[in-house]
């Protein structure tokens, strides 16, 4: 028996290790148990009292995946391609080319952008210099700094803008309330935010992304927007006279198409509509308003105006945007939004706001009221003084919030934007105007939200499984091996308990998968007794005393139960350090199951075998 | 109790017959991944994944037809579970535009739906790519692994019998995934956690494998005049009945996971059923009579 005594202090060891990281888990879900049973009065009240108790062991419990307790897991990543086009000045066609060019040699290799513009430009034109754009004398680019220099200081900038971008994004969610979000970097250009327990995805997502970009301009001349108006409904209709002709070519050999042509000519309010733009635009020409557009059609009416030809119909510098509010719905009960003459230069934007807060206007409408720093002030108020009686478009993110006509000079610097959906919504916008601009729009390029009431089916999807694994598995090991298969189910008991033991103590995270991990391991564990046993009842065969089968069945299964082991540990491994996420949890539990069983399948049944035969002279059925 | 034990099968006997069982499954399931392919998840190719839950029932094609209106192009509809649809389209356009448009369809498609989004997945195309290329290393890092450490416990024919049997097992669940998709009632499209189940396979057929391979390499020291089949056949069936146990746990396990675990991780314990089931049945048919084979050819080249 000598050496028991060594093995059974590790066990206690272990044991009491468990005990002690599994204790605040057990706590929290006690207290979770109270908070669930109380009245709502009682249940502010206790959580306000033990705030510090309640905040305290959760940090320490065991954590529950996104997968089980609902949330919301989103990757995002910053557009390196629109970051290069911010800090560029003097963009000209060629860096436009080469940019396009890089964005695609970028998504075909898998390369870093900076490296492909960079690449693509040298490709071009050996001789020329990447300086003339990104002029910089903060970070010493001037007109003399080689491509390399530029090429490190975009790359300098994009980490940097990676690190704002972060930053930015942990303020907006402090600012919109989240329990325990985590905020990490992936890699060189991603964020992985995780929001436990959200309802509003779609608030989330435009919080994440939204940029803020807050801007004022000057809108374009009425009468110049009028007519280029009807100069681009003309291109069309030359357009259209064109396919007509065409399909009048066509019609001959066609008689059936040539019918439904006929059909149309014969009903001359019905000539309208062929018409492309048209079709899905109600041309206006009122004021700055250009057009009248179903949200259905906004991305065939953008593509229709995109066009060269239609382009230089447009005044010069001036832009087309919609309207944040919809003016109305159309037959099928779908939004109509007004279409806006704006002036492409940005006269002033968000970087001059100090302050920002949610007000109401005199009809109880949410606006947000805002107030710049004295350059600010003193430009926006040349700029009213300059406009009186026309109008100045607040545009953000690209829309255009409101377009107030200017009454007067206005001096202090107070401004305000109007047209918000709800108080939610400017409240976000509040937010994400105080947390600041990010350095370049970001994309989602990955989102994964589990609603609660599928994370709690979870859960208990998993502790079933477990259950009725355990179960069968113990009633199995008893069955087959008689009083050794209890002592197995014990080493399975304690194994059991270690797992979630080194879970806690690593502060892993238990996902779906990673129960399944747990269930899996159930089954393998008892595989090391299972060896140990068959060794045993062979030893037995051949004669041996109990006591001698014990030790030589232990011995002898070692290095099959130590081989078998070793690879599927190998492949937690693997998993634990190519996969993400879910899977990771499943590669942790699957690791922490394989040492954990190795432990109590060799070491707890042995105590028990030497407690029951060389101290109590018992002797042990092996079934 | 003792089902298997001092059996006396004869597996190396009978290995022709194996090779003939295995040799129509591989060529079964090649021939369903060359012309039928694997059906990649959301995972490696992007896109977006709605689970959608209402207290009405909805019919997967009545709800892909009212869906096909409102997002322009027919989407994939499946049930998920009980009162549950997956909804996945392309990964193109908004994400909330796309959610909205889909609930706002089926709540008008279905009276008293009340549609509510319970699940959302969505990757995007590089994203995916990137996923793509981390599971392909680590499906290369196991794997070469997993030989290295076999080529350094055991003498090279053990090493082939091991890969072999491990090609084998994968070659054959992949082929069931590839064959089987579409035609079971639940998902068995290729995803990360298909991937770490296809890693536990190999993990577990190795398992499997060398313990019959340990029982080998320990009667060859101590049976050094019998024939090199008859020994690993006295090996395989000394080490049957730990073979079917282990196997019957395991397997009773992955069963519970696959009826308990939920609609989630049917498919990642679908497949843990075949592998262990094909593995099993691998380290006894498949991996220890290719070792006798390149035994008796080195003997046979020696004379």
């Amino acid at each position: 028996m000598q050496g028991n005594g060594f093995k059974i202090a590790l066990l206690a060891f272990f044991f009491a290790l468990s005990a002690w990281y599994l204790y605040p888990s057990a706590r929290n879900y006690f207290i979770q148990q109270r908070i669930n049973g109380l009245e709502e009065q009682e249940r502010v009240e206790y959580e306000r009292e033990n705030l510090q108790k309640i905040r305290n062991v959760k940090e320490d419990a065991l954590k529950l995946g996104l997968d089980l307790q609902g949330g919301m897991h989103v990757t995002m990543e910053v557009r390196t391609d629109a970051l290069i086009r911010e800090l560029a000045t003097d963009v000209d066609q060629t860096f436009e080319e080469v940019l396009t060019a890089a964005r695609v040699l970028s998504d075909e290799t898998g390369n870093s952008i900076i490296d492909a513009f960079v690449m693509e430009f040298e490709r071009r034109d050996p001789d020329a210099r990447l300086s003339r754009y990104f002029r910089d004398s903060d970070a010493g680019i001037t007109r003399r700094s080689t491509n390399a220099e530029v090429s490190q200081y975009l790359l300098d900038q994009a980490d940097n803008a990676i690190n704002r971008a972060i930053s930015i994004i942990r303020d907006r969610v402090d600012r919109y309330g989240v329990t325990e979000p985590s905020i990490q970097k992936q890699g060189t250009r991603r964020v992985v935010v995780e929001l436990p327990g959200i309802d509003d995805p779609e608030r989330v997502r435009n919080l994440l992304k939204g940029t803020a970009r807050l801007e004022f301009h000057l809108m374009a001349e009425p009468d110049e927007l009028l007519r280029s108006l009807e100069r681009v409904i003309d291109h069309y209709n030359v357009v259209v006279e064109m396919t007509m002709v065409e399909d009048e070519e066509e019609d001959d050999a066609e008689a059936d198409s040539a019918l439904a042509t006929e059909d149309l000519f014969a009903e001359p309010e019905e000539d309208e509509p062929t018409n492309p733009l048209l079709e899905v635009m109600q041309p206006l020409g009122q004021g700055v308003v250009f057009g009248l557009v179903s949200e259905q059609d906004t991305a065939r009416v953008r593509e229709l105006l995109s066009v060269p030809a239609v382009r230089e119909a447009l005044p010069i510098g001036v832009d087309l945007l919609y309207e944040a509010n919809p003016v109305g719905l159309t037959e099928d009960g779908l939004e109509m939004y007004y279409l806006l003459g704006v002036r492409d230069q940005i006269e002033l934007s968000g970087e001059v706001i100090t302050s920002a807060r949610v007000d109401f206007d005199e009809l109880n409408l949410p606006e947000v009221t805002m107030v710049m720093n004295s350059e600010g002030s003193r430009t926006w108020a040349r700029l009213t003084g300059a406009n009186v009686d026309k109008n100045i478009a607040i545009v953000l993110d690209g829309v255009v919030y409101s377009y107030p006509t200017v009454i007067n000079r206005i001096v202090g610097g107070r401004s305000s934007i109007t047209g918000l959906d709800s108080r939610e919504e400017a409240q976000d916008v509040v937010t994400v105007l105080m947390s600041g601009a990010l350095p370049a729009p970001v994309d989602i390029v990955e989102e994964r939200t589990v609603g609660p009431s599928l994370g709690k089916a979870s859960i208990r999807a998993g502790f079933i499984s477990i259950m009725v694994g355990l179960g069968l598995v113990a009633i199995f090991m008893i069955f087959y091996y008689r009083t050794a298969g209890l002592v197995a189910d014990l080493a399975l008991l304690f194994n059991i308990i270690f797992i979630f033991g080194i879970l806690a103590a690593f502060k892993a995270t238990l996902t779906l998968p990673g129960i399944a991990g747990i269930v899996l391991t159930i089954g393998m564990a008892v595989d090391a007794n299972v060896l140990i046993f068959e060794r045993i009842r062979e030893e037995r065969a051949t004669g041996k005393t109990l006591k001698a089968a014990i030790d030589a069945g232990y011995s002898k299964a070692f290095s099959a139960i130590f081989d078998a082991n070793v690879t599927t540990f190998f492949v937690g491994a693997i998993l634990y350090s190519f996969g993400v996420g879910p899977i990771q949890g499943f590669a942790v539990t699957l690791m922490a199951g394989i040492l954990s069983s190795l432990f109590t399948a060799i070491i707890v049944s042995r105590i028990v075998f030497d407690y029951m035969v060389v101290k109590r002279r018992m002797s042990v059925s092996y079934g | 109790m003792r089902i298997f034990e001092n059996t006396k099968f004869n597996f190396i006997g009978n290995r022709r017959k194996a090779y003939v069982v295995s040799g129509i499954l591989l060529l079964l399931s090649i021939g369903s991944l060359i012309a039928r392919g694997l059906e990649l998840g959301i995972d490696f190719q992007g896109g977006m994944e709605f689970v959608v839950e209402s207290p009405v029932e909805l019919e997967p094609v009545a709800v892909r037809g009212q869906l096909a209106t409102v997002l322009g192009s027919e989407p994939e509809v499946k049930t998920f579970g009980v009162g549950q649809v997956l909804i996945r389209t392309p990964a193109e356009g908004d994400i909330s535009d796309i959610q909205n448009r889909i609930v706002e369809g089926i709540a008008e498609g279905f009276a008293g739906s009340n549609p509510q989004v319970i699940k959302t997945d969505v990757v995007g195309p590089r994203f995916a790519e990137d996923l793509k290329q981390g599971a392909i290393w680590a499906v290369l890092g196991g794997l070469l692994v997993v030989f290295v450490y076999i080529l350094l416990r055991f003498e090279w024919r053990f090493g082939v019998g091991a890969v072999t049997a491990l090609f084998h097992d994968v070659t054959i669940t992949l082929g069931i995934f590839s064959a089987a998709s579409g035609v079971l009632p639940f998902s068995l499209q290729i995803d990360q956690a298909i991937i770490a189940a296809f890693l536990t396979i190999v993990g577990y057929s190795l398992n499997d494998t060398v313990v019959v391979f340990d029982r080998i390499r320990e009667y060859s020291n101590l049976f050094k005049t019998e024939a090199y089949d008859k020994l690993v056949n006295r090996s395989i069936n000394n080490t049957l009945s730990r073979t079917i146990v282990t196997s019957g746990t395991t397997l009773l396990v992955v069963v519970v996971l696959f009826i308990f675990g939920g609609e989630v991780l049917r498919g990642f314990a679908f497949g843990l059923i075949l592998g262990v089931t094909i593995g099993t049945y691998s380290s006894v048919f498949v991996a220890s009579p290719v070792v006798v084979e390149l035994r008796a050819r080195a003997k046979a080249a020696r004379r």
